[in-house]
C-alpha cells in the first residue's frame, strides 16, 4: 500500500448576493461620503440610532429623514479587542491591532469593530476620548448597507486619541455594546 | 443593484493515521475498511470501535460495489454539489463491510433508485487521496 495521506485540503465556500441598501442606508453612505455621521432620532423615545435603520425597534415606530441628525465625529471607547492576526492564505494584517466598540457623541448606540491607530495597544482602555481618521473625501467609498464594506468602514480610516480626559463610566455604561 | 459575496474558508486538515491510509487506499483506486473485534467492518473506517473504544485492527479491502441504505433526492444541486445534475446523496453499504458510507450517486432519476438496490464506485480520472477520487456511485445496471 502506498504512502498514508497526511493532510485534506477542503474549501468551505459561500456564495450569495448581497441585500441590496435601502434609502436609510444609501443617504447614511452618501452623508458619511460629504464627512457627516448622521443617525435618526426616535420621536417617541428620543434614542439617536447610529447607523439609521428606519425604525426604532424599541418603540416600533419608523424613522425618516425627518428625524435625522448629525452626530459628532469623535466619541467615548466603550469596550475593545485586541486582535493577534494568525497567518493564513489571504491575511493582510501582519502586528496586533485594536478593534474598539465607540460610543459617538450625541448617539445611543455604539458603532463596533473600529480600527483604532495611534495609540500604544497597551495604553487602550475603556472611557477614552478618540476622533475620527477620515479617509481623503475623494477616497471614500460609498459604505451603504451591511456588509464588509458598510457601516462605517469605507469613509472612515480608524479612530486616534484626542487626548481629552476620559468619560467617566457613568456616562456611558448603559452604551457598552 | 447588488453585488456577490464569495466567503471562503481553506482548510488544511491532519487526518490522522486511519483515515490517511484509507484515502491513500482511494488513490490506490481501493476501498479500505476497519475490522473491529466482534467481527465489524467499519467503512469508511475509524480510529476506535465505536461499541466498545478499543483501537481497530489492520485495515482490509472491501468490495467496491455494494447496496443502497438509504438516500435523499438533490432536484437543483448547487455549484458546490458533487455533480452538476439532479442526483442522490446516498448511504451505500459495500460489499463485505457493516456500516454504510454518504456519497453522491448518479442515478438519472429518483424512480431509479430505493433502498436495496446495488451500486458500484465511479472512479475519477485522476486520483489524488480525497474522499472526491470516487466520483460518485452509479447503478450496477446502468
Amino acid at each position: 500500500m502506498s504512502e498514508a495521506v497526511q493532510f485534506m485540503s477542503q474549501m468551505v465556500s459561500v456564495e450569495y448576493p448581497s441585500p441590496q441598501p435601502t434609502l436609510v442606508n444609501r443617504r447614511f453612505a452618501e452623508q458619511l461620503e460629504a464627512g457627516r455621521i448622521i443617525g435618526h432620532k426616535c420621536p417617541q423615545c428620543g434614542l439617536v440610532y447610529v447607523p439609521p435603520r428606519g425604525m426604532c425597534p424599541v418603540c416600533v415606530v419608523s424613522t425618516t429623514d425627518d428625524h435625522e441628525v448629525e452626530v459628532a465625529d469623535r466619541g467615548t471607547v466603550t469596550t475593545f479587542s485586541v486582535i493577534t492576526p494568525i497567518q493564513y492564505p489571504g491575511q493582510e494584517e501582519q502586528d496586533d491591532y485594536v478593534l474598539a466598540t465607540i460610543l459617538l457623541d450625541g448617539a445611543d448606540m455604539t458603532v463596533g469593530q473600529q480600527r483604532l491607530d495611534g495609540i500604544p495597544i497597551d495604553d487602550v482602555h475603556s472611557g477614552m476620548r478618540v476622533e475620527a481618521a477620515w479617509a481623503p473625501e475623494s477616497e471614500r467609498k460609498a459604505a451603504g448597507g451591511p456588509g464588509p464594506a458598510g457601516g462605517l468602514g469605507g469613509a472612515i480610516q480608524g479612530w486616534r486619541p484626542t487626548g481629552e480626559p476620559d468619560t467617566p463610566l457613568d456616562q456611558y455604561e448603559h452604551h457598552i455594546l | 443593484m447588488t453585488a456577490t459575496w464569495k466567503l471562503e474558508f481553506p482548510y488544511r486538515r491532519s487526518v490522522g493515521p486511519v483515515i490517511g491510509a484509507f484515502l491513500a487506499g482511494l488513490r490506490d483506486r481501493t476501498v479500505l475498511g476497519a475490522p473491529t473485534e466482534s467481527g465489524r467492518v467499519l467503512v469508511p473506517p475509524l480510529e476506535y470501535d465505536p461499541d466498545t473504544g478499543d483501537a481497530v485492527g489492520d485495515l482490509r479491502e472491501v468490495g467496491q460495489a455494494g447496496v443502497v441504505e438509504g438516500f435523499t433526492w438533490i432536484p437543483q444541486p448547487h455549484s458546490n454539489a458533487p455533480l452538476d445534475r439532479p442526483f442522490a446523496y446516498a448511504l451505500v453499504r459495500l460489499d463485505g463491510a457493516d456500516t454504510a458510507m454518504l456519497h453522491a450517486l448518479d442515478a438519472g432519476s429518483p424512480d431509479a433508485v430505493r433502498p436495496g438496490v446495488r451500486v458500484r464506485i465511479r472512479w475519477r480520472a485522476e486520483t489524488t487521496g480525497h474522499i472526491t477520487d470516487i466520483e460518485c456511485f452509479e447503478p450496477e445496471n446502468a
